[in-house]
């Protein structure tokens, strides 16, 4: 399909270029022919049949124009002066542009040569023929021709070569992200498509095809590592709990211990259970559906209420909860969210700060109109290597491993932070942590 | 002893759940009829006048929300705490709030379902209308937004005096941390934390300390009660 088209388009080309080039030598010549008619024409109002003759005799006698054919006849078409002997009988009676073969011109050809000639009459009725031998013409285009066909054929060759070619490196290319798929199914994720270092689109295709097996890697290792911390987290409570029940099953009844020991169990249990409405509502959040439960909220008012609810807490760590934010900041949000996602912010800040120590929540709209949320503490923070890692589920920093708490608080937040396109700043505090939550422009609205 | 009648109609159609709840309910002093299905709770609903239904969302043959907003459109305006389970918190069961209703996730403790039947139930037999709420010694103008106890003023925030009033209005009765979190603070999630001890704490110091008797008072494994010791 796409060779018999490129095929077509180089013929018409070559024919147009034929065909324009033969027809602009063909005018070339006529107006030659034409121009010299006339020239003799003007000799013959000047100077009459005899000067007429003479200066034919001279054009005949001249070796450059060996092609030129000249021919005076009297009005009876009888010779007076040319290179031809006759008029061609062919030619008796008529005017103008005219082709015509005659035998006797250039003898030594084989076949009677192409002539090509305009006839006139003069005003005494003699006739005079003007024309030229387009012998040469025709050979001209045939080496065109035959120039233009080597043409064709030598462009069809080098096509095809280099159709051949490309196909074999596209297959190629494609056998071999084919063959390391193939090897990914059977063995696992740590084969790469090979990068021939060309840096054409298909080292492209492959480098991406290969970042994003990387990233599928990550991934991969990010949700085995949760499973492995699930069932970390919930074989501890589980296996008190197991025990618990083991030790009240094995005792002599008394109503007091078994009270203590089944409030212990159920206190497990419930921990288990907080756990997974942990992991379900972070799904939860993650799978919603955008936008649903969305409006104007006044988040000076919730993080004022987030503030006032964990002020209480502060003060029993011997910790200072401040607030910043005056004016009334509208953002398009789930408020409930919100406040969840800054609470655990809150909480965080509270539990891993020192006694006598500060935090701080801000609300503030940056000059072009960004809401920003801000809670600050000047704690023991987060090495900055571990900065983006603490959003991850389960994810604890070794000291903290054991303290209370699931390991889900920040990835609930990351979660929240995901579904409004917040985006989460970590940075040092000098001393301590400061997490910001910055809204998009179009979820902050002019008060 | 509480007044009005005292028929709950519980939905619910895993036998060994639905025999918990009626054994619980009935050792507090409730009558309990049984459904197990939709339909049943449907024609249960429009020819008994119950003080509280308490409906399983998840049934065989419908959803508890259906069932519930059948019976609306048939003039039954009886409250009713719809039960979910865990994750399923979605904007409908939200909104049960607005009407009146209830929510309560699974699994839940008998405390705490006990406690939000006996909120509903009392709902549909009174309502106060007084600016001025007495317990003990114990005054919340609710037009100033102040409290007294003893005509001595106690300086309290905004939510805190919110907190306050919501333990008033339900003298007597075990108010859970949920139910504080969603009445005061309009939030629909569990608290991992205990945070909301640790805020009614602090309320609890305003109010009590230095006093002839303590009004809030914990309940072990559930939330708060405020009453006057007798």
């Amino acid at each position: 399909m796409a060779i018999g088209l490129f095929g077509a388009f180089v013929f018409a080309l070559f024919g147009y270029v034929y065909w324009s080039t033969a027809s602009y030598v063909r005018s070339r010549l006529d107006s030659v022919i034409s121009a010299e008619w006339k020239s003799l024409q003007k000799i013959y109002d000047a100077s009459g049949r005899e000067g007429l003759a003479k200066s034919i005799q001279a054009r005949i006698s001249d070796e450059h124009s060996q092609d030129s054919l000249y021919l005076l006849t009297t009005p009876s078409y009888a010779f007076i002066v040319g290179n031809l002997k006759v008029w061609p009988p062919s030619l008796v009676g008529s005017d103008g542009w005219q082709n015509f073969q005659v035998q006797e011109w250039r003898p030594g050809a084989s076949g009677p040569p192409m002539l090509r000639a305009t006839v006139g009459r003069l005003s005494n009725g003699d006739h005079l023929l003007v024309g030229k031998d387009i012998n040469d013409l025709d050979l001209f285009a045939r080496n065109i021709k035959t120039a233009l066909g080597w043409g064709v054929a030598l462009i069809f060759v080098l096509a095809v070569a280099a159709a051949v070619s490309v196909t074999r490196r596209t297959v190629g290319r494609i056998e071999s992200i084919n063959a390391t798929s193939r090897a990914i199914m059977q063995g696992g994720p740590d084969k790469r498509i090979p990068i021939r270092g060309t840096g054409d689109e298909w080292d492209r295709v492959a480098e991406n095809l290969n970042s994003m097996l990387d990233r599928i890697e990550i991934l991969m290792r990010e949700v085995r590592q949760v499973s492995d911390n699930v069932a970390h987290d919930l074989r501890t409570p589980l296996s008190r709990l197991r025990g618990r029940l083991e030790k009240a099953y094995h005792r002599a009844r008394d109503s007091h211990e078994d009270q203590t020991l089944i409030g212990d169990a159920i206190a497990n249990l419930d921990s288990v259970l907080s756990i997974f409405s942990s992991i379900t509502r972070i799904a939860q959040i993650e799978a919603k559906a955008q936008k649903i439960g969305f409006r104007a909220v006044n988040i000076t008012e919730t993080l004022n209420d987030v503030v006032e609810l964990y002020d209480a807490a502060a003060e029993e760590r011997g910790m200072h909860l401040s607030f910043i934010g005056n004016e009334r900041i509208f953002v398009t949000c789930d408020r409930d969210l919100i406040f969840d996602a800054v609470a655990n912010l809150v909480d965080n800040a509270i539990k891993y700060g020192h006694e006598g120590g500060h935090v701080v929540v801000e609300v503030a709209e940056s000059a072009d109109g960004v809401a920003f949320i801000t809670v600050a503490d000047d704690g023991p923070g987060i090495p900055a290597a571990e900065h983006q890692n603490v959003f991850k589920r389960f994810y604890r920093l070794e000291p903290s491993r054991h303290a209370a708490g699931n390991g889900l608080g920040l990835s609930l937040v990351a979660a929240v932070a995901n579904l409004h396109g917040t985006r989460i700043e970590v940075v040092d505090n000098r001393p301590g942590l400061k997490v910001r939550l910055l809204f998009p422009p179009k979820l902050t609205m002019a008060a | 002893m509480r007044t009005g009648h005292r028929q709950i109609l519980v939905v619910e159609d895993d036998q060994e759940t639905a025999g918990q709840l009626a054994d619980s309910l009935t050792l507090n002093g409730y009558q309990v009829n049984l459904a197990a299905s939709g339909s049943d709770a449907l024609a249960l609903g429009l020819s008994t006048d119950y003080a509280v239904i308490t409906m399983d969302r998840m049934l065989p043959d419908t959803d508890g929300i259906a069932v519930m907003q059948n019976l609306r459109e048939r003039g039954v305006g009886t409250p009713v705490l719809i039960i979910s389970a865990l994750g399923e918190i979605d904007d409908r069961v939200r909104g049960l709030r607005a009407g009146g209703d209830d929510y309560l996730t699974k699994p839940f403790s008998f405390l705490e379902l006990l406690a939000r039947v006996e909120a509903l139930a009392r709902r549909s037999d009174t309502v106060i209308k007084e600016t001025v709420l007495r317990v003990g010694d114990l005054e919340l103008d609710l037009m100033s937004r102040t409290a007294k106890r003893r005509g001595r003023h106690v300086s309290l925030l905004p939510r805190e005096f919110q907190l306050l009033e919501y333990l008033v209005r339900n003298e007597g009765r075990v108010v859970s941390r949920a139910m504080l979190l969603q009445r005061v603070w309009d939030l629909h999630f569990d608290p991992t934390t205990n945070i909301i001890d640790v805020y009614v704490g602090r309320v609890r110091r305003k109010v009590d300390d230095s006093q002839a008797y303590p009004l809030i008072h914990t309940v072990r494994g559930v939330g708060y009660c405020l009453r006057v010791p007798s």
